[in-house]
């Protein structure tokens, strides 16, 4: 198998290795030939908990004033923060130093524009050119801009989510609420947050020092420490955020998970009853989302993978509500970005209003059960691999917007290949375990069939 | 043609042009390979571009595993003091001394608190030619912090240094134009040290010149119309980084930068005789007061560089050049505009002498500048053909063309920061240095 590659420059940005292949020169130059693209202006510089924030920062502010830019930083902040800052401070736009969910010794460069949204792919490209073309409008001295920063950054984004969300229902409720930050930007706005919402708030991995306690991912295998205190302390309800406080998973009451899957079900079933609409959400997210749109006379369009293209789904099919099954909850009238605060608001809020319990709620949710997996495969093989899948199961309810995705009665398939590693993704989901693992093992068997057939 | 001078002490040029922030972090880069992922010192001037360069230094260094002991705005001779003091293994300095604003620079100082020598120069450079600089993971980068409270330290020691009870006695009223460079609200602190009282002029660290920061009569308008008005006792001029100072005196006479030099050497000399440095492009005053003292001069190429490791290498006790730059040994191995004024304040003092009527003890001597331009390509050749014009026996060829006379001298070479010969005359006679100035100009400009 190929080594993944320590440097990945894609629609999302740029990722890579520090020590490696992100290089303060290489961020420099991003910088540059994003300032360069945007025009001379404020640019919004924000970055996660990651230790390798300042240097990285740095390098894009002294790319961002040879071009006559004006950075406005953040400091460590969490990336929704980031993006509504960059629209509400009318800046022509922003860079989050962030690598998401990527181990520690990784960390990016995400280009956010000046509506506060990440830049979309013909954006991207025009970018792009402008990097790869190394054409650079470094600026004279006298047009030079003196850096500043933000006092206050978080509190547009605060204020946002405090005026959409029913303050006083939550409040009036009292949670205890047990949340880990993951030491990653969330903590920044989470215990104001959450104090604003009348909680009582026990909060583990707060400290943002850049040493993240467990792989910064809201999976599983990281939440056990959590889903502890949430039954030990007799909490309502635990969060947990990813680094960059985009993404949320949420433990019940029992202190059981309750699937990164469900963040998105719960709010969309919350936000459907309140105001029936469009909802958008990529190919691999549950088919819950459909039972539940379905219940309230609502749509479902399915986007390929990526955030960018669920935010502009949702902009262009005008929808009430959106996201990822990976945790990431995108509500436009808060702000089109994902977001795991308006995650947990719309959580509590749920809770508050219906009266009813975190597991009662998951409950009302349609079950159904999904594996991610995955096969060793380079990308041309997968692109041939689903070049034959396509041929083969033609005569089906096929989709061919992201790789391939075969629906089923109650069940489905995704396969495709990945942004970011040499891999081919197959994401299945069916009404039992039973059944997701047949489906699994099948296209699993067809792949590698074709796999050694090619080969 | 675009203006970039790469030499062993560092990289100057053009910002927006050649001082861009890749050429900032392959050099930043080079310097953090250099030194081995050892601390650092950072310090910059007013400059607006200073920030943009010192963010691309901070974020390769920290990349290069340097921890880094920022002191913000901070003249060179205080960073050059600091660095002994806080044991760091170097220090980058980020100004481009009496450049104009369009300008900005990277000077690298060594454990010394010096310029890096000609022997660490070059290894500096063939690292950063390799390209293979050092890149440590992220759980080994460096961490940044801010240094505080360090004028106290330097100017305690330069107030203990200079013996300052007669200067504080005195109570001298003081003009300083630090030229909103790297000197602006620091000169406050010096002035309070010595017991002075300051009259600011240009005193905010803004960044924007209202004049060309290179201390010489031509800039000296402001401080001269002020000092007569004010009853100050003496003004002073200073560039960006602080390592050169021209004077003016108390009735307004603004006096050139190649005085100042030989004005702190004809008093130090007499309590600490020794050998004194100069370069060849440096009046004779320096060698005039020298031979009082019956010190010996030696003199090296144009640059602090040079002068100050010659000053170390010869054991002289000090070192200094026609620009208004000079260096005391027991004090620190660099270029401190802070020292010099203080040393001037003292003999004020000591002397209990008007500055003008110092200057009168001087000897008089005409010198006479000229700048030629010329693509840097032919330079050096042209510079070699002017020896046509003197006998063999009389040229000296260290640094450019030199030659002697018993009434003065006249100096021709390539400048190591702009598109341009220099050529320098002196003589007793205004006349003469005039007349020498003219015949190699003519020939130079009919070379080019």
């Amino acid at each position: 198998m190929k080594k993944r590659l320590p440097l990945k420059i894609s629609v999302s940005g740029v990722r890579g290795v520090v020590g490696d292949s992100l290089t303060p020169q290489l961020s420099a130059s991003f910088a540059q030939a994003f300032g360069s693209y945007l025009g001379r202006g404020k640019v919004v510089v924000g970055q996660d908990a990651r230790i390798s924030g300042p240097m990285i920062k740095n390098a894009i502010y002294s790319g961002l004033l040879s071009v006559g830019c004006q950075p406005v930083d953040t400091g460590i902040c969490p990336i929704p923060s980031i993006m509504v800052l960059t629209k509400e401070k009318k800046a022509i736009g922003g860079i989050a130093v962030t690598a998401s969910h990527n181990p520690k010794d990784w960390n990016g460069l995400k280009f956010i524009n000046g509506k506060g949204l990440y830049l979309n792919h013909s954006q991207v490209e025009e970018f792009l050119d402008i990097y790869h073309q190394g054409d650079f409008s470094l600026v004279k001295v006298d047009k030079y801009k003196t850096p500043t920063a933000e006092k206050n950054p978080t509190e547009p984004h605060l204020r946002k989510l405090l005026d959409y969300l029913n303050v006083d229902s939550i409040k009036r409720k009292r949670f205890t609420v047990v949340a880990d930050c993951c030491n990653g930007a969330g903590a920044v706005l989470l215990p104001r947050f959450l104090d604003a919402l009348g909680c009582r708030m026990i909060l583990i991995n707060t400290a943002v020092d850049g040493a993240f306690a467990h792989h910064p991912e809201p999976v599983p295998e990281n939440l056990t420490k959590l889903c502890h205190t949430v039954k030990e302390k007799k909490a309502d309800v635990g969060f947990i955020q990813d680094a960059d406080a985009d993404r949320l998973a949420i433990i019940n009451e029992k202190g059981e998970q309750i699937g990164e899957e469900l963040t998105l079900a719960l709010a969309v079933k919350y936000i459907l009853n309140k105001k029936p609409g469009s909802v958008v959400t990529n190919l691999s997210t549950t088919k819950a989302i459909d039972d539940i749109a379905r219940e309230s006379n609502g749509s479902v369009f399915r986007t390929k993978i990526g955030e960018i293209n669920v935010v502009e789904g949702i902009t262009s099919r005008k929808a009430v509500i959106g996201g990822e099954g990976n945790g990431g909850v995108i509500l436009p009238e808060i702000h089109p970005c994902r977001d795991s605060f308006t995650a947990m608001g719309l959580t509590l809020e749920y809770m508050a209003t219906s009266g009813k319990s975190i597991s009662q709620l998951q409950e009302e949710i349609p079950k159904y059960f999904m594996i991610k997996d995955k096969v060793d495969g380079t990308s041309e093989q997968a692109f041939r691999i689903i070049r034959e899948l396509k041929r083969k199961h033609a005569n089906e309810q096929i989709s061919t917007l992201d790789g391939l995705k075969i629906n089923f009665d109650d069940a489905w398939v995704h396969i495709r290949p990945s942004n970011t590693e040499p891999i081919i993704r197959i994401v299945a989901e069916a009404k039992s375990q039973k059944e997701v693992e047949k489906i699994l093992k099948k296209f699993k068997e067809e792949i590698t069939g074709l796999l050694k057939w090619k080969s | 043609m675009k203006l970039l001078k790469i030499g062993i002490s560092g990289v100057r040029g053009i910002v927006g042009e050649t001082i861009t922030p890749e050429l900032v972090m392959n050099f930043a880069s080079a310097f953090g390979t250099f030194i081995n992922s050892q601390k650092v010192l950072l310090g910059r001037d007013t400059r607006v571009s200073g920030p943009m360069l010192h963010s691309a230094v901070i974020s390769t260094l920290l990349s290069a595993g340097c921890d880094i002991l920022d002191l913000g705005i901070c003249p060179a001779p205080v960073l050059q003091y600091m660095v002994r003091r806080l044991k760091a293994k170097g220090a980058i300095s980020i100004s481009a001394g009496h450049n104009d604003s369009n300008w900005n620079a990277l000077t690298f100082i060594n454990q010394e608190g010096t310029y890096l020598n000609e022997y660490q120069g070059e290894e500096l450079l063939d690292i950063y030619h390799l390209g293979k600089f050092r890149k440590v993971p992220s759980d080994r980068l460096g961490k940044v912090k801010l240094q505080k409270d360090y004028l106290d330290v330097y100017f305690k020691s330069l107030a203990q240094f200079l013996d300052s009870e007669i200067t504080k006695k005195a109570e001298f009223k003081v003009v300083i134009d630090p030229c909103n460079g790297g000197g602006a609200g620091i000169v406050d602190s010096f002035c309070q040290y010595l017991n002075c009282e300051l009259v600011p002029v240009n005193n905010e660290p803004s960044g924007y010149f209202p004049h060309d920061p290179e201390p010489r009569p031509r800039n000296a308008t402001e401080v001269a119309s002020i000092i007569k008005i004010t009853k100050a006792d003496v003004g002073f001029l200073l560039n960006s980084d602080v390592s050169r100072v021209s004077v003016v005196t108390e009735d307004g006479e603004t006096l050139s930068e190649e005085y100042t030099f030989p004005m702190v050497a004809g008093y130090y000399l007499r309590k600490k005789p020794g050998t004194v440095i100069t370069n060849h492009s440096t009046s004779r005053m320096i060698e005039d007061a020298a031979d009082c003292y019956g010190c010996s001069v030696v003199k090296t190429k144009v640059g602090q560089t040079y002068s100050v490791q010659s000053m170390i290498d010869e054991g002289a006790v000090m070192a200094g050049e026609g620009s208004g730059g000079l260096a005391i040994r027991e004090f620190q191995p660099a270029f401190d505009g802070f020292l010099t004024m203080g040393m001037i304040l003292k003999m004020m003092a000591e002397k209990k002498n008007k500055i003008s009527d110092i200057v009168k003890q001087l000897p008089k001597y005409h010198i006479v500048k000229e700048k030629i331009y010329c693509p840097p390509v032919k330079a050096h050749s042209i510079v070699s053909e002017v020896k046509k014009l003197y006998d063999t026996h009389e040229v000296n060829e260290l640094d450019g063309i030199k030659v002697e006379k018993e009434d003065g001298w006249i100096h021709i070479r390539a400048s190591a920061t702009e598109p341009m010969i220099r050529i320098i005359s002196e003589s007793k006679s205004k006349e003469t240095a005039q007349e020498r100035l003219e015949k190699a100009s003519n020939f130079i400009s009919q070379s080019v």
